[in-house]
């Protein structure tokens, strides 16, 4: 499996004490954030509290009327008769954060933004304390920069994460991303209640939407959540909002190619997705999106 | 396969006086493997000049990127400038000078 690399074989583009200072200002910049992002997620996160009684116990809440029978004709010997408040298991999860570290990046000037977004989401995660962190990034390659096995900690590991990026690849393959998550999250798979979501950051330029969304449903089934933060350019005049896509379609009367111009977004194949153009918007849209996919996945 | 959904974002700007066939400044995204044709096809489509009548007949267009002619396709035009389709390629257009029959051949 070689798209993935292995760490230890490359070397970061960018030096340590550089990426410290730029992890130093992005932490800075999204302190009070962060806390505020943690809060948000806990209660999405948080186990909903069970209210079933559940049995048989020797001492419990309440009695379970359908014990009390078997209870007396045994001679009293089959004493578990006590139905007890069921505590809520604790949610395990998973968090794949996957960074665009492709060269539009740079272009469109949305690095700035996409540092303090990693910065944010990896301490309050942090701060959550449950659940796995691994920091992904994605281009041509797809390389994990951050694995799951690995505890996280700002002082090290956020330096260690930002090295990594240096927006300069000359190609964004989501399709490849996609794939490959799919695979990191599967080994990773320790017990079937886990929740796996992965929240991309990306300026949301991306090829072949019809590939993609055959991917994205396949996340679904299997239970991995895709969260798509699109980091708008803050020039309005180069917005993805307004963006168009010119497309051809087959007429088959006529054999022949139409063409067809529709809004970029219009297909975006990614179904939970954010626009954001300021660092401060992000962790309100974050527990929006999350909010509407949990209820989502409950309802079916 | 690669090749036939790769694509680049583009502005499409214009000197043209005539505000008639001015298009929105809005990026596009359109396929690498477009040339002139392809994008003056693009262009009348944005102007809604896609019919017979005489004001909405088709317009021939020709393409400059850099202030220089488009004679290829995006794609050549990106690899032989070193660039790749991680740019956004600003894309002037004008009314065709060339005759119809030499515009054919690019
Ligand atoms: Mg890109």
């Amino acid at each position: 499996y070689d798209v993935v690399q292995d760490l230890d074989t490359q070397s970061p583009p960018r030096d340590f004490e550089e990426a410290r200072e730029l992890w130093r200002v992005s932490d800075q910049a999204t302190q009070e954030l962060a806390s505020g992002l943690c809060e948000q997620l806990r209660l999405i996160l948080e186990p909903t509290k069970s209210t079933k009684l559940k049995g048989d116990y020797k001492t419990g809440k309440r009695l379970n009327m359908k014990r009390i029978i078997p209870y007396i004709a045994s001679d009293f010997r089959k004493d578990k008769i006590w139905l007890r408040r069921t505590k809520p298991s604790k949610r395990e999860y998973q968090v794949m954060l996957a960074i665009d570290d492709s060269k539009s990046m740079y272009e469109s000037g949305s690095v700035e933004l996409a540092f303090n977004a990693v910065a944010l989401v990896c301490k309050a995660l942090n701060q959550l304390e449950s659940g796995d962190l691994s920091v992904v990034r994605f281009g041509e390659d797809v390389k994990v920069v951050h694995s799951f096995d690995k505890p996280f900690n700002g002082h090290d590991s956020g330096p260690k994460i930002f090295q990594w990026f240096d927006f300069q690849q000359t190609r964004t393959d989501v399709r490849q991303l996609c794939e490959s998550s799919l695979n990191i999250f599967e080994e990773h798979k320790v017990n079937t209640d886990l929740w796996q979501l992965q929240i991309i950051i990306s300026d949301g330029v991306c090829e072949d939407h019809e590939t993609l969304k055959k991917l994205v449903r396949k996340a679904r089934e299997e239970r991995i959540m895709l969260v798509f933060v699109i980091i708008d350019t803050l020039n309005s005049e180069e917005s993805i909002i307004d963006m168009s896509q010119v497309k051809y379609n087959l007429d088959p009367e006529t054999n022949s190619m139409n063409l067809e111009v529709k809004k970029y977004l219009e297909t975006f194949p990614f179904d939970f997705y954010v626009v954001v153009r300021n660092i401060n918007e992000l962790p309100e849209m974050l527990s929006l999106i999350l909010r509407q996919y949990f209820s989502e996945v409950a309802s079916t | 396969m690669t090749e036939d959904i790769s694509q680049v974002k583009i502005k499409l700007v214009s000197k043209e006086e005539d505000e008639t066939l001015r298009v929105p400044e809005a990026p596009l995204f359109v396929p690498v493997s477009l040339k002139r044709y392809g994008l003056s096809e693009v262009v009348n489509h944005l102007l809604g000049r896609d019919g017979q009548a005489e004001e909405t007949r088709p317009i021939s267009f020709d393409f400059l990127i850099g202030e220089k002619l488009l004679r290829t396709t995006l794609d050549d035009y990106l690899v032989k400038n070193g660039l790749s389709n991680e740019t956004l390629l600003e894309v002037e257009y004008t009314r065709s000078a060339l005759p119809p029959s030499f515009l054919a051949a690019f």
